[in-house]
């Protein structure tokens, strides 16, 4: 974020921005940006790849030394070697096939699919000594059957206090894409982003499910629920035109 | 290849020509050499350590995250769903390099490591923000900070 590194410059630290969209960094002109070749979501690069990592930083670093500022963008010049796709990967499971089916079939699909993924989860908790899913509070079989009950359109009240029940399903949509992607991931294979998201948006149960609830919500009356479902569940590029 | 090419076109437009302040000043901070600094990451990818409170919608503020954190603990809560989060998920460092900062420092390329590290959620308006991070600088001064990466998500 560039501008963070305007005001926090004004103050009198210097600061250097990782940029991943060089022209946004170029209109805010910050006192000093490393533009990354990288996808949106990986500002260093590459997972488990610590000697590249450790390059991006030091880049980035380096430009702290230079007195030729301010305004001053390089370009590291190398690819993310993690972009290109594994083709020993395989996903945990062959799901039962078809996208679509009715909404209460597919929340049961759903709930199912998570229970399924529970071996392949504990392996890759075993393997990387982390999870990111939790953000909804809730346990991940909980986190599925919210999902699933607004699925199968009965409006479940937030089971967290403080926390708006959109909201909570917005976290809850979340932690079960981290869930089924970690799950997904977990092995020797080292598959791209592409193909985890492939795999997720294509084949899963909870990809299907979560395509069906965006449908089935935007029909909602509260436009704070029409306005998650439609721009926080389903990326833009998964987007299916009509 | 990922760059911006290879996003859809309208989302490559859209960020492309998203709306950024248009600053009227050039603030320039120099200092020591490198191997002399205490660096801090000041990152806006909506982290927040397990068990304190997501970013919810466009928060403008930060939340804190003491260098004694360990990977499981840490969170991604942005409310953006158009970035990979398989990185993140596999090795934190794809997104806070705090491991890679302590092995600079081992090794003397930088001088040591913050304390306390900071996050922001990247899609609020930085107008926004900027209270915030004005008051941040002066926690990050206490700190005795003087260099500040800042990675996006």
């Amino acid at each position: 974020m560039s501008a963070l590194g305007h005001y926090l410059e004004e103050e009198g630290l210097a600061t250097v921005a990782i940029s991943l969209i060089r022209p946004q960094t170029e209109n805010t002109k910050p006192p000093r940006a490393l533009w990354v070749p990288f996808e949106l979501g990986r500002p260093f690069g590459p997972p488990s790849e610590p000697a590249f990592q450790k390059r991006v930083v030091l880049a980035a670093l380096r430009m702290l030394e230079r007195g030729d500022g301010p305004v001053v963008i390089e370009d590291f010049p190398d690819d993310d070697p993690r972009a290109t796709q594994d083709l020993t990967w395989r996903p945990p499971f062959t799901p039962a096939a078809g996208a679509a089916g009715p909404a209460d079939s597919l929340a049961a699909r759903l709930e199912a699919e998570v229970g399924q993924l529970r071996d392949a989860h504990e392996r890759w908790v075993a393997q990387h000594h982390r999870t990111t899913v939790d953000l909804s509070g809730l346990p991940i079989g909980e986190c599925a059957r919210y999902v699933a009950d607004w699925l199968r359109g009965k409006a479940p009240p937030s089971p967290r206090e403080g926390y708006s029940a959109p909201l909570i399903l917005r976290f809850a949509v979340d932690d079960v894409k981290a869930y089924c992607l970690e799950a997904a991931a977990a092995g020797t294979a080292k598959p791209s982003s592409r193909q985890l998201s492939d795999w997720f948006w294509n084949e899963s149960a909870a990809g299907a499910a979560i395509y069906a609830l965006r449908e089935v919500l935007q029909a909602s009356d509260d436009d704070r629920l029409k306005l998650i479902v439609a721009n926080f569940m389903v990326p833009a590029a998964r987007v299916r035109p009509g | 290849m990922t760059r911006l090419t290879d996003l859809p076109p309208a989302q490559a437009k859209r960020l492309a020509e998203l709306e950024c302040p248009n600053f009227e000043t050039r603030p320039w901070v120099t200092g020591s050499a490198l191997s002399q600094r205490r660096v801090a990451i000041v990152s806006s990818a909506g982290l927040v350590v397990r068990g304190e409170d997501p970013f919810r919608g466009r928060d403008a503020d930060y939340r804190v995250i003491p260098s004694t954190t360990r990977p499981e603990e840490l969170l991604i809560s942005h409310i953006s769903i158009n970035f990979d989060r398989t990185g993140f998920q596999e090795d934190w460092n794809v997104v806070f390099p705090l491991d890679r900062l302590r092995e600079l420092a081992a090794e003397g390329a930088i001088g040591s490591v913050a304390q306390t590290h900071y996050s922001f959620m990247g899609a609020t308006d930085p107008v926004q923000m900027e209270p915030y991070a004005r008051e941040l600088a002066g926690r990050l001064k206490q700190d005795a900070v003087d260099a500040v990466i800042l990675p996006p998500v």
